[in-house]
C-alpha cells in the first residue's frame, strides 16, 4: 500500500496534535514535518531537506504566512508539491477560492478535532486520486 | 359739200369693211387699211377671214355671219394678223345690211384694234391670278373671304389645313361653323362682323372649332372690305393656329405655376425672395406659419424685421447679404423673431439669385424653424445628462452595494473561520474531557478545562472586536472641525500606560492645525497606529514621530516608528481584518487594529498605506481631504 510523504501546516497546537496522531495511526502517511505557519514551512523548504513532501496539508487561518500564502508561494517555488487546504469553514466559496489560488483540493476540518479518522481517509482517497497509488 | 354716205365711209375713224351677201369683201375704208395693212384692192372679193389670224376657217365664218343675221349684231374678239404679220387684238362687229325690199344686201363690219386695252386687262388678270395662287398656296394661314352676310366665298390651302374643311365643303357656308357652341350662344360671329365693319378690322385670339370638332387656339384678323364706292363687299379673314405656341406657353406657365404653388404651399420651410436691397418680394405658406406674417404684412419690407435688435444693431442682416453676394450662399442657425415678438431658432440659407445675364437679381431665403428640434435635442441632452447622473448614482450605489457585499463576504469568512474556530476548540475539549471522565483519567481534565476556558475567552474578544469594527462602518460620521493636536493628544493620553511601560518617545510635529472629521474615530485611528508602533519593537526603546502637512489641498499624516518593519509582501495584507503576521506568543493581538484604521480613513474619504524598509521601522501614511 502506498504511503504519502506529508508536511502539516497548522497553527493550533492541540489541533495539530490530534491531526498528526490520526494521520500516523492510519499508516498511510509519512509525516516529514509539522509547522505553525507558512513562514516556518518556507524556512524548512529553503533549508533543502533530504526528502521533500509529496503533499502539504495546510490550514488557512494562521498568523504570518497563512494558507493562501502557502498555496501561492509553493505554486512557483515547488509546483510539484500538491497543497491540500483545510479549514473549519464549510462555506463553498472557501473551497473554490483555494482551488482557484492553486490548491489541489480542500477538505473541511472535522466538527471536533479529536475525531480525525474520516478526515484522514478522505485525504488519502484524494491523494491517491491526484498523485496516483 | 354735202354729207353723204360715201364721204362718211371714206373718212370714218374706225375701220369699216363692206361685205356682199355671201360675206366677200367688196370694199374697206382707209382706217381699215391702216389697221390691217391691206389696201382695198388687195382684199376685194376675199372673205373676211382672209385678214384673220392666218388660219382660214370658213365654217366658223359662216356661223358668225349667220349669228349676225339672226341677232342683227355679232361681236367677236380675237387675234388677227396684219399684212406685215404682226398681231393685234381685234374687236370685230358684224351688222347685216338690208335693201329696200328687206332682202339681205350684205354686211357692214366694224374692226377695232383694241390690243392696248386687252393687254391692260390681261396684266390685271395675271396679277389677280398670282395673288389668288399665292393666297391659295399659303398653308400656315387660313385666308378666305366672306360675303357681307358672313358666308365663305373663297378658301385656301391654309384653311383646309387649319380648319379641316376642303374648299368644296366650306364654300357658301356661314363662317360661324368655326365658332364654339359657347361663342355661338353669345352670338359672337355676328358681333365680330359688326366690330370689323365699325372699326375696319377686328383681331382676337380665342378657341375655334375644327371640322372634326377639336379646338385650336386661333389668332384671327377679320377685315371689312369696302368697294371704291364705300359699300361693304365682304370680309377677309386670316386665321393662324397658335395652339403649338400656346402649348409651349401653357407648359411654361403651368411649370411656373406649379413651382410657384409648390413654393407657396410648402408649409415647413419659409421660402421667400428678396430683391437686391433685401426687401421681401415674395412670401409663402411656410414663411407665414413660421414667422406669423401674412404676405401683405411683409412684401416690400426689409427682411431685417425678423432679426433681434442686437443683430440689427450689429448690421447682421446686411452682412449676411454681403456674404451671400460674395460667396453665393450664406447659412447659419440663430434666433429670429416672429410677428408676435417670440423667438424661434432658425436654420437660414440665403442664396444669391442671378438672371440669365449673370446680374444679381436678388436673394432667395429659406428658413426652417428648428426650435422644436433644438428643444427636443436639449431635452434629449438633459435626459441624457439625467441618465448619466442616474447611472453615476447607480454606479455609486453599486459600488456601495458591492463594498457592502464584500463586507458581508468578509463577515461570512470571519464567522466561518475566526469565530467558528474557538467554538470548535471549546467543543473539542468538552468531548475530550468526556472521554477522560469515561476513562477515569481525571488528572487529564485540568489542562483541557484550561484550554477550553482560553478558547472561550478568545471567542469573547473576537466578538467584541468584530462588533467594534462593524460599529465604525455602521454609525454615522460626526463630522466637525477638530484641533489636530487635541486629537493626537487624546490618542496619546489613552496610551499613557503603554508609553510609560515602554519608555517610548513620541514626537508630534503637526503642520496642519485643523481638520474636519469624526473625533472618536480619528482618535481611534491615531491610537491604533501609535499602539502598533509601541508594540512591534525589537526590544529597543520605541521612537515615534507623528507629522502632518498640506499636500495638493489634502492633509498628509505620517506615523513613523523604529520598530521591526514590515516585509514588502505584507504591506497590504496587514490591513485585512483578523490578519496577523505574528504568533500571539510573540506579539499579542487580535488582527483588528489596522483594519479599523483602514475603515476610519476610508470613511473619511482618504487613503492609508504603509511604507517600510526591512529593519528600519515602518511608516504609515494617511491622506485625508481637508474638509
Amino acid at each position: 500500500m502506498k504511503t504519502f510523504r506529508l508536511a502539516i501546516v497548522e497553527n493550533d497546537e492541540d489541533e495539530r496534535f490530534f491531526m498528526s496522531e490520526a494521520l500516523r495511526a492510519s499508516g498511510e502517511f509519512q509525516i516529514l514535518g509539522e509547522f505553525g505557519n507558512g513562514d516556518q514551512l518556507t524556512e524548512w523548504l529553503y533549508a533543502s531537506p533530504k526528502e521533500l513532501p509529496e503533499l502539504i496539508l495546510s490550514d488557512l487561518n494562521m498568523p504570518g504566512k497563512n494558507g493562501y500564502d502557502v498555496i501561492d508561494e509553493l505554486k512557483t517555488t515547488h509546483p510539484d508539491i500538491a497543497v491540500f487546504a483545510t479549514s473549519t469553514s464549510s462555506v463553498v466559496s472557501t473551497r473554490e477560492k483555494c482551488i482557484r489560488a492553486g490548491a489541489r483540493d480542500f477538505i473541511a476540518k472535522p466538527d471536533i478535532f479529536i475525531v480525525y479518522d474520516a478526515f484522514v481517509a478522505e485525504l488519502y482517497r484524494l491523494a491517491c486520486r491526484y498523485l496516483g497509488t | 359739200m354735202h354729207l353723204n354716205s360715201n364721204l362718211i365711209f371714206r373718212d370714218f375713224a374706225e375701220g369699216i369693211f363692206l361685205l356682199d351677201e355671201t360675206g366677200k369683201i367688196t370694199t374697206c375704208n382707209a382706217a381699215a387699211s391702216a389697221i390691217t395693212g391691206y389696201q382695198d384692192i388687195d382684199i376685194t372679193g376675199k372673205p373676211l377671214y382672209a385678214i384673220g389670224d392666218g388660219h382660214d376657217d370658213p365654217i366658223k365664218y359662216r356661223y358668225e355671219l349667220d349669228q349676225a343675221l339672226k341677232r342683227r349684231k355679232f361681236v367677236a374678239e380675237g387675234w388677227k394678223l396684219r399684212k406685215d404679220g404682226t398681231r393685234y387684238w381685234a374687236e370685230t362687229s358684224y351688222s347685216p345690211v338690208f335693201d329696200e325690199s328687206e332682202g339681205l344686201a350684205g354686211y357692214c363690219v366694224l374692226l377695232r384694234d383694241i390690243t392696248e386695252q386687252k393687254n391692260k386687262q390681261i396684266g390685271l388678270l395675271e396679277s389677280e391670278e398670282r395673288y389668288r395662287l399665292m393666297v391659295e398656296a399659303i398653308r400656315d394661314y387660313s385666308i378666305f373671304m366672306l360675303d357681307p352676310e358672313g358666308n365663305v366665298v373663297t378658301w385656301n390651302e391654309g384653311g383646309t389645313f387649319i380648319h379641316g374643311y376642303a374648299e368644296s365643303e366650306i364654300l357658301g357656308r356661314h363662317f360661324s361653323v368655326f365658332y364654339t357652341a359657347a361663342d355661338l350662344l353669345d352670338d359672337k360671329p355676328q358681333k365680330k362682323l359688326q366690330m370689323a365693319r365699325d372699326n375696319g378690322s377686328y383681331r382676337e385670339e380665342g378657341w375655334r372649332v375644327k371640322k372634326d370638332g377639336s379646338l385650336f387656339w386661333a389668332n384671327v384678323v377679320l377685315t371689312a372690305l369696302f368697294s371704291d364706292r364705300n359699300a361693304l363687299i365682304g370680309y377677309s379673314k386670316v386665321t393662324r393656329d397658335l395652339t403649338g405656341r400656346l402649348k409651349e406657353e401653357e407648359i411654361l406657365r403651368q411649370s411656373e405655376a406649379r413651382y410657384r404653388s409648390l413654393v407657396e404651399q410648402v408649409g415647413d420651410y419659409g421660402i421667400f425672395m428678396l430683391d437686391t436691397k433685401g426687401r421681401i418680394i415674395s412670401w409663402n405658406e411656410g414663411a407665414r406659419r413660421i414667422k406669423g406674417y401674412s404676405a401683405e404684412d411683409v412684401i416690400g419690407k426689409y427682411f431685417s424685421i425678423f432679426y433681434p435688435e442686437e443683430d440689427i444693431l450689429n448690421g447682421k442682416p446686411g452682412w449676411e447679404l454681403k456674404v451671400a453676394r460674395a460667396t453665393g450662399k450664406y447659412e447659419e442657425e440663430g434666433w429670429r423673431l416672429r410677428k408676435d415678438g417670440s423667438r424661434f431658432w432658425a436654420n437660414v440659407v440665403i442664396t444669391a439669385v442671378y438672371d440669365a445675364e449673370g446680374r444679381l437679381s436678388g436673394f432667395s431665403k429659406v428658413t426652417r424653424d428648428l426650435t422644436e428640434r433644438k428643444m427636443s435635442e436639449q431635452a434629449l441632452q438633459e435626459s441624457s445628462d439625467k441618465y448619466r447622473q442616474l447611472a453615476q448614482e447607480l454606479s455609486v450605489a453599486n459600488n456601495e452595494l458591492s463594498s457592502v457585499n464584500s463586507e458581508l463576504e468578509q463577515f461570512t469568512a470571519i464567522v466561518s473561520h475566526d469565530l467558528k474556530e474557538p467554538v470548535r476548540t471549546v467543543r473539542s475539549f468538552l468531548y475530550l474531557m468526556d472521554q477522560h471522565v469515561d476513562q477515569q483519567k481525571f488528572n487529564l481534565l485540568k489542562p483541557s478545562i484550561g484550554k477550553g476556558i482560553l478558547a472561550a475567552q478568545r471567542m469573547h474578544e473576537l466578538i467584541d472586536n468584530l462588533l467594534h469594527y462593524s460599529q465604525i462602518s455602521k454609525s454615522g460620521l460626526q463630522r466637525q472641525k477638530l484641533d489636530v493636536e487635541e486629537v493626537i493628544g487624546e490618542a496619546i493620553q489613552n496610551l499613557n500606560d503603554a508609553i510609560e511601560q515602554s519608555d517610548a518617545q513620541i514626537r508630534v510635529d503637526s503642520g496642519v492645525p485643523f481638520i474636519y472629521g469624526d473625533r472618536v474615530q480619528l482618535v481611534q485611528l491615531f491610537q491604533n497606529l501609535l499602539a502598533n508602533a509601541l508594540k512591534f519593537t525589537n526590544g529597543r526603546k520605541p521612537e515615534v514621530e507623528l507629522k502632518s502637512w498640506m499636500e495638493d489641498g489634502r492633509v498628509r499624516f505620517v506615523v513613523e516608528d523604529n520598530g521591526i518593519g514590515i516585509s514588502p509582501e505584507n504591506l497590504e495584507k496587514i490591513f485585512e481584518i483578523f490578519r496577523r503576521l505574528h504568533f500571539a506568543s510573540q506579539y499579542p493581538g487580535n488582527g483588528v487594529g489596522l483594519a479599523v484604521c483602514k475603515k476610519v480613513v476610508e470613511r473619511h474619504r482618504g487613503t492609508i498605506w504603509a511604507e517600510s524598509e526591512q529593519g528600519k521601522g515602518a511608516a504609515f501614511h494617511i491622506m485625508l481631504p481637508k474638509i
